[in-house]
């Protein structure tokens, strides 16, 4: 059995938090830096939740907890950067599902207000090496704002990384959303050309209604600037115009979902006509669009395991994404767009590296890739000296299927690997 | 445009495609590979394997290389069985589940068989070679299945698994009772776990004396053939037919179901009424029950790791597929979906992470194990002398992180060729971005 020993792992862990303060050295080990060369056998310290040292002679300093790393990589923590995670527990249970607001606006959404820090799925994300996600709503319009969490902690505050991270915005199609109730209705006997007029209108109209909501976003953040500074009468309480605001004024980011080459060209065009600080969500078409993509400097988060769009599309578009857009200089990440599928995340990285994209960018796209398009790359993403101590100890190569996690550490904190999933195991796997 | 365009292409592909049949014909040698055989051969470094006719022929290490033989040089890559998909619904377009009824036996996947499938050919590009195309799981008894091979380009006749099994979808628990479907002004029995039950033992009650009334009809028809009588024959009923032949054991059950409690209820009826489950589909919570379903005979065709998406999945867990394993069961893994489907080497693989199964147990979940579980396994599943040359040529070992399928044959014919495929993607992109981009554009 290939299973780590989960009593190690909590011993590990309960000496870890008793012993918070002293330091902690993973000696032996092979560290993927990301952000430097790989060291083939070095030292890691960690202190004050940070990393202290880092490289191959560095000394273990004196009553420090010693974990032995040989055999072992280490990586820096893995950072899903698109997620349910914590909004969603049983994805038909509606009493478990907080993703979405009623209605089609509503920018005043904030992730981190609803993200359950008892999830039985943030654990299973973290034993498989992810040590951040983007908690993001979905849905409507406008769906809200997203927070980066990290995966240990016990309240909704004590998960948090940064909040807001960006509003969320789905590019109007001009389709109408899917709704089930409706799916058994005679369909409307209608030309395509009707259908194709009748859905440019609708975009257009919900594309008229998102320029018109920045501007007035803009003029209400406007007028509570004024008021601050003693010019005039604070305007009426609005939230979603409040929220809206500094995605007005380009301060905050926009993550627009777009997947088709039409709809990823005209969020670019509709962000540069706005002044919005863009990222693009989905991209199944971005390969496409890195003309553009790239003279915006609009970075994408890609969904490696996909279907390709059309028919007539490379069989690989989706999995050979990733690496057109770094052949064409576009930054991205690499996401799950998902909640119980996010453990996945290294494997639609090794995807995108079967098909073209070099494997330390592949890397990099599911760790320091992600850090720098959400601003936190001064803190995570990679293991360097005075970042935080987010890391995972595995017995190979992250990407491969076959390697086992042994051991995470969030904030220098060494985390329990044992799940919903493997508490289920142990329980029957011996049952006669 | 596009679609014009690979249309076109496809045409062009055709006549290499004819020539490639007509060369199987004879023999086709796939030389320098490592050969995971999954069967007693085992892993072959540096072997040779011998197609004649469209069957293995030979398979060894210092084989002769018959002259005039085509050659396929798998030098530095790895050969394996084509991969066996034992749930799927590719191919048959919306025409997955006939919802209106809870039994329906007398439908069939075959009629509605839809060769055009662009996702036939996208398999093929994860190395799969045989689907087993199920009916949904709307109903407790659901329509028969069909068994293809991905003969891309050919008929939908041409497709079907001829001598594969008959079988037929059931279904167990929250799809069945419609639980996260309801359709407006629409509610049918089942509503609940109680009434599948129900559903399932009335239709074995009337199947059986469908069966009694057949076989007193052919009694007094036997009688009656020396008096000269004419007895009047019972009606024909095409969903009772389905079931008796179920009942003769003509049939493979592939019972979809998630909670143990399901998986046990079904054993109970289905040992009552004297038939037997062959596969036992999703079986998330297969775990917690495998001895029982080890004891009835049954395999076990599972997700590698999905979970949480429905409330019969909270207690799913990717060590499903070792604790089965480890009671003696067959474990398959399946994709249930298009795009899963293309990368089921590496669903085996997690397999290995999450339970420790080894390595050739673990391809056998993709190969073997599904082919067993469709009752074709004499036929395909392994690369052994007088199977079929189904199989796949991948650029790694099948588990590797940068692994990509480069070459998948079915019956010695090559189907997917992914050197043919890049060279014959004639930019129509560039094309296309011309029209848009300012500056001739990206790929």
């Amino acid at each position: 059995m290939r299973l780590p020993s989960f009593t190690a792992v909590l011993a590990l862990s309960a000496a870890a938090l008793t012993a918070a303060e002293a330091p902690i050295a993973i000696r032996g080990a092979r560290i993927v830096t990301v952000s430097g060369p790989t060291i083939e056998k070095g030292t890691l310290v960690l202190a004050g939740g940070k990393i202290a040292a880092i490289g191959a002679d560095v000394a273990v300093p004196a009553g420090a907890t010693v974990i032995d790393g040989s055999g072992k990589t280490v990586y820096p923590g893995l950072i899903d950067g698109l997620t349910t995670l914590g909004l969603v527990e049983i994805g038909s249970v509606a009493g478990s599902v907080d993703t979405a607001e009623a209605g089609d606006v509503n920018p005043h959404a904030k992730a981190w207000v609803a993200v359950h820090a008892h999830s039985e799925l943030l654990p299973v994300a973290r034993a498989n090496g992810l040590t951040a996600a983007l908690a993001a709503p979905q849905g409507g319009l406008v769906s809200g704002q997203s927070a980066l969490i990290r995966l240990a902690g016990s309240t909704p505050d004590a998960l948090t990384v940064k909040t807001p991270v960006a509003m969320h915005v789905t590019y109007p199609t001009g389709r109408a959303p899917f709704d089930f109730s409706r799916m058994f209705d005679e369909p409307e006997l209608k030309t395509f050309e009707e259908r194709q007029k009748e859905r440019k209108k609708n975009q257009e109209k919900d594309l008229r209604r998102l320029a018109n909501l920045l501007a007035e976003a803009k003029a209400y953040g406007a007028a509570l600037e004024a008021a601050k500074s003693g010019k005039g009468a604070p305007p009426k309480p609005d939230l979603p115009m409040e929220a809206l605001a500094p995605v007005a004024r380009g301060e905050l980011a926009v993550i627009m979902r777009a997947d088709d080459e039409a709809d990823i060209r005209g969020a670019v065009k509709f962000a540069a006509d706005q002044g919005l600080k863009l990222v693009i969500a989905g991209g199944l078409e971005a390969w496409r669009c890195t003309d553009v993509l790239k003279e915006k400097a609009v970075p994408v988060l890609i969904n490696v395991d996909r279907l390709p769009r059309k028919e007539s599309d490379p069989y690989d578009a989706a999995y050979a994404n990733p690496g057109l857009l770094f052949k064409a200089g576009v930054r991205f990440a690499i996401v799950s767009d998902d909640a119980s599928q996010s453990r996945n995340l290294p494997y639609e990285a090794a995807m995108a590296s079967a098909y073209g994209l070099p494997a330390e960018i592949a890397l990099r796209s599911i760790t320091l890739s992600p850090a720098e398009i959400f601003g936190v790359a001064n803190r995570i993403g990679s293991l360097e000296v005075g970042k935080d101590a987010n890391l995972v100890i595995a017995t190979g190569d992250i990407l491969d299927h076959r390697t086992q996690v042994t051991g995470v550490f969030i904030d220098g904190v060494a985390q329990s690997i044992e799940t919903r999933h493997t508490r289920l195991y142990q329980q029957f796997k011996d049952r006669p | 445009m596009r679609r014009l365009a690979y249309v076109a292409s496809a045409v062009l592909l055709l006549p290499s495609l004819t020539l490639a049949a007509e060369a199987s014909k004879n023999v086709t040698a796939i030389v320098g590979g490592t050969l995971i055989t999954v069967g007693p051969q085992g892993t072959i470094e540096k072997g040779t394997l011998l197609i004649k006719d469209g069957k293995v022929a030979a398979v060894g290490k210092e084989l002769t290389v018959p002259a005039g033989a085509t050659v396929i040089d798998a030098g530095g890559r790895y050969v394996m069985p084509g991969i066996v998909d034992a749930h799927s619904h590719t191919a048959i377009e919306d025409n997955v589940n006939e919802c209106t009824d809870s039994v329906t036996a007398e439908v069939r996947i075959a009629d509605v068989i839809d060769h055009r499938d662009i996702n036939i050919y996208r398999e093929l590009a994860g190395g799969v070679t045989t689907i087993n195309v199920l009916h949904g799981s709307c109903n407790a008894i659901g329509g028969q299945n069909a068994v293809l091979k991905l003969r891309h380009g050919k008929e939908p006749e041409e497709l079907v698994f001829k001598e594969a099994p008959r079988g037929i979808k059931f279904a167990l628990g929250e799809n069945p009772k419609r639980s996260n479907f309801q359709v407006p002004g629409q509610k049918r029995y089942p509503g609940s776990r109680m009434g599948v039950e129900v559903v399932i033992r009335e239709a074995f009650l009337e199947a059986k004396a469908y069966r009694r009334e057949w076989e007193e009809y052919q009694k007094k028809l036997a009688a009656a053939g020396a008096k000269g009588e004419k007895p009047v024959a019972p009606r024909k009923d095409l969903r009772l037919e389905e079931l008796r032949d179920l009942l003769d054991g003509k049939v493979l059950v592939h019972a979809h179901c998630y909670r143990s409690d399901e998986i046990l209820m079904l054993i109970r009826v289905a040992e009552e009424m004297g038939f037997k489950i062959r596969t036992f589909q999703h079986v998330l919570e297969g775990y917690k029950v495998a001895s029982e379903i080890a004891r009835h005979g049954a395999g076990g065709s599972t997700f590698s790791d999905w979970w949480a998406y429905k409330m019969e999945a909270y207690d799913a867990i990717p060590y499903n597929a070792a604790i089965m394993a480890s009671k003696g069961i067959r474990v398959s893994l399946n994709s249930d979906s298009d795009e899963l489907a293309r990368r089921l080497y590496w669903e085996a693989a997690k397999t290995v992470k999450y339970g420790g199964v080894s390595e050739a147990e673990a391809l056998k979940m993709v190969t073997l194990n599904p082919a067993w579980q469709l009752g074709i396994d004499k036929r395909v599943g392994s690369l052994e002398v007088g199977k079929d040359a189904d199989l796949a040529i991948f650029s790694a070992h099948p588990f590797a992180a940068d692994t990509r399928v480069e070459m998948t044959l079915i019956e010695g014919t090559v189907y997917f060729d992914r050197a043919k495929d890049l060279a014959s993607r004639e930019k129509p992109v560039e094309k296309h971005d011309q029209k848009d981009a300012p500056k001739g554009g990206a790929q």
